[in-house]
């Protein structure tokens, strides 16, 4: 090619690059407006109902039991029992019975992964009296994950409006294997929450998903384990290109599964990542939290096994231990206690163990609803009284984020002047993924009687 | 009028009846059959009907079925359907569920050497153990120009691609 040429060539070509904007697989078109704050985020949602009381109030004893029970009525019997993710002094064993810890009698609390000094709260922002839009726990998940309420979601129903899975593999162009999340069981619909059935979004954009303990427990030990790994070129190919030669002969009569577009090199890459986890099953060796040993921490455990394997842009993970408090409060108050030990062990794992997140990432956290104010008649072993959810306590919870671009040491909101809603974590990870404006343009988030759903970031100032 | 008159005017009007009569009745047209030695054949694909998308609790027992000619428990498939729950990616789930089949002892498939003794039995006898049909001509020369053209294709992939098939998610 003659010099001359050359030169014409490149500046077409790069007068191409600046007058057209980038195309997105999704096939739209457009410019980022905004940088993101964060390469990752990982959203917990946290519990299974976390009741105000024994959360950001650390109240304990005294505003989990006093109501009924006199004797624990006073001050003595308050305490923080999350001291990964809120400061303040635990309770005092001289002066309050502890059952929230580890043991038969729960009399061992677990030794906290983050000091006081490093805790989500000190590192972070925390929105200590934030409504929830509603106080179940499916309504609750969607909610979170759509940045809206729909009153006539069903419970056996994928999310009406799109997630924010969704959004960010739209908006992003990120690939399947880039968004994740993780369950922790496959009862309560949560198998559904990966992607909406919203025309234009759907299953394309959906995020993958795993229930580790079934996916690799007992179940997925016997039917998935032994899985032959083929070669992806030598043998998968070939198996493809037949698959597709058939699929081709039926594509007018019948549709294909629905299919999160992980692409041939994804899938070869997911089936590696259950191998390995397979083996580190066997072993004994999956990452996990070392105080805990309830489903969450397992989960949890598993999570950062992904996060290290993938580095997902976006991973949310449910924990929902918490919702034993319907009748067992004293397993709550452990459930709630392991799953601040989980959370801040995830956090320091991603920080000390996966060092192309460290530095780059945000985790929030945030319980999809509360729990009621007044107990229901169940008592445990303890003659403590269960909590259910329906009142409007169930709409008090709390909010907080940590990490990259997130300011330090920062509380907001009281009892009597709530600040922002759960459902604001659609537009504030859209914001630290740099999509905000997109998110909001599409039209889908929350704006009703709570209020309209925007950024934590636009409720600092 | 005389006598003579009327009889001319009845002849004539029997003449009339006769000739229209005669015109309508008489003149029939040839019935031909045309025969062009063409086969009656069926326009629509022979899978147009299957249009249900099975569950998968029926995917799972019919494959189990398909593979080793014995079922499986109700527990069984309970398990394995909670597997598949477990998995986001539902058409992986099956692929490493099918992978996880081939494995096993016990699955019934032929080996190269019987599939390439005599290939248009493989793969006639092969759709009708998936898709309960007989193949189409096209289909037939496609896929024995595929498996003569790469000795990777065995029957075990083979198998594998018609399992996780669109056509044979439906009934």
């Amino acid at each position: 090619m003659k010099r001359k040429e050359f030169i014409k060539k490149t500046g077409l070509a790069a007068a191409g690059m600046l007058a057209f904007p980038y195309i997105l697989p999704s096939g739209r078109a457009f410019f980022r407006t905004r940088a993101p704050l964060a390469d990752h985020v990982v959203l917990v949602m946290f519990a299974g109902g976390v009741r105000h009381q024994e959360s950001t109030l650390q109240g304990y004893l005294q505003l989990g039991q006093g109501i009924k029970i006199p004797s624990l009525n006073s001050p003595d019997n308050a305490g923080n029992i999350m001291p990964n993710i809120f400061n303040g002094p635990a309770p005092d064993p001289l002066k309050t019975p502890i059952v929230y810890g580890t043991g038969n009698t729960g009399a061992n609390p677990i030794p906290p992964i983050l000091s006081p000094a490093n805790s989500i709260q000190s590192k972070g922002v925390t929105f200590k009296e934030v409504r929830c839009v509603t106080a179940g726990h499916y309504q609750g998940y969607t909610a979170l994950l759509q940045g809206n309420f729909i009153g006539s979601q069903g419970l056996k129903q994928k999310p009406i409006l799109p997630t924010i899975f969704e959004y960010v593999r739209k908006f992003r162009g990120e690939p399947a294997s880039k968004v994740w999340l993780v369950g922790n069981t496959i009862g309560g619909s949560v198998p559904l929450l990966n992607y909406s059935e919203y025309f234009g979004y759907g299953a394309k954009y959906g995020a993958n998903f795993f229930v580790p303990l079934v996916t690799f427990g007992q179940q997925g030990k016997t039917w998935f384990e032994d899985a032959k790994n083929y070669h992806p070129e030598s043998e998968l190919s070939p198996m493809y290109k037949l698959k597709y030669f058939l699929d081709n002969n039926f594509s007018n009569i019948g549709k294909s599964l629905p299919d999160l577009n992980n692409t041939e090199q994804e899938k070869y890459d997911i089936h590696n990542f259950m191998k390995l986890m397979f083996n580190k099953t066997n072993n004994n060796s999956v990452a996990k939290p070392p105080g805990a040993d309830n489903s969450d921490a397992r989960t949890i455990g598993y999570t950062a096994e992904l996060l290290k394997y993938f580095k997902p842009t976006l991973t949310a993970v449910i924990l929902s231990n918490v919702d034993q408090c319907h009748q067992s409060y004293t397993g709550y108050l452990r459930a709630l206690h392991q799953a601040d030990h989980s959370v801040g062990w995830l956090w320091n794992y991603i920080q000390t163990q996966i060092p192309e997140m460290a530095g780059k990432t945000v985790m929030l956290i945030t319980p999809e609803c509360g729990r009621d104010l007044y107990p229901n008649p169940i008592k445990d072993q303890n003659n403590y009284f269960a909590y259910d959810h329906s009142d409007a306590n169930s709409l008090r919870t709390f909010a907080s984020m940590i990490g990259v671009n997130v300011p330090q040491g920062i509380v907001k909101g009281n009892e009597n002047q709530p600040v922002g809603l759960n459902i604001n974590v659609v537009p504030t990870i859209a914001e630290l993924l740099g999509i905000k404006d997109q998110v909001v343009n599409a039209g889908f988030l929350y704006n009703g009687p709570f209020g309209q759903a925007k950024s934590f970031f636009e409720l600092l100032s | 009028m005389s006598m003579l008159n009327l009889d001319k005017l009845k002849v004539n009007r029997f003449l009339c009846v006769f000739f229209i009569g005669y015109l309508f009745l008489s003149c029939k047209k040839e019935k031909i059959n045309y025969t062009y030695g063409v086969n009656h054949i069926h326009l629509l694909p022979s899978n147009v009907n299957k249009t249900r998308l099975k569950s998968s609790e029926q995917y799972i027992s019919i494959l189990y079925t398909n593979l080793f000619q014995k079922s499986l428990s109700s527990n069984q498939i309970a398990t394995i359907s909670q597997a598949f729950e477990s998995v986001g990616d539902q058409i992986l789930a099956r692929q490493i569920f099918v992978a996880n089949l081939l494995n096993k002892p016990g699955v019934i498939i032929p080996s190269v050497q019987e599939m390439n003794a005599n290939l248009e039995k493989f793969i006639e006898d092969t759709y009708i153990r998936f898709y309960v049909r007989k193949p189409t001509q096209a289909e037939k020369e496609f896929m024995l120009q595929a498996i003569q053209a790469d000795p990777n294709l065995t029957p075990e992939l083979i198998y594998m691609a018609f399992a996780l098939s669109n056509e044979y998610m439906y009934y």
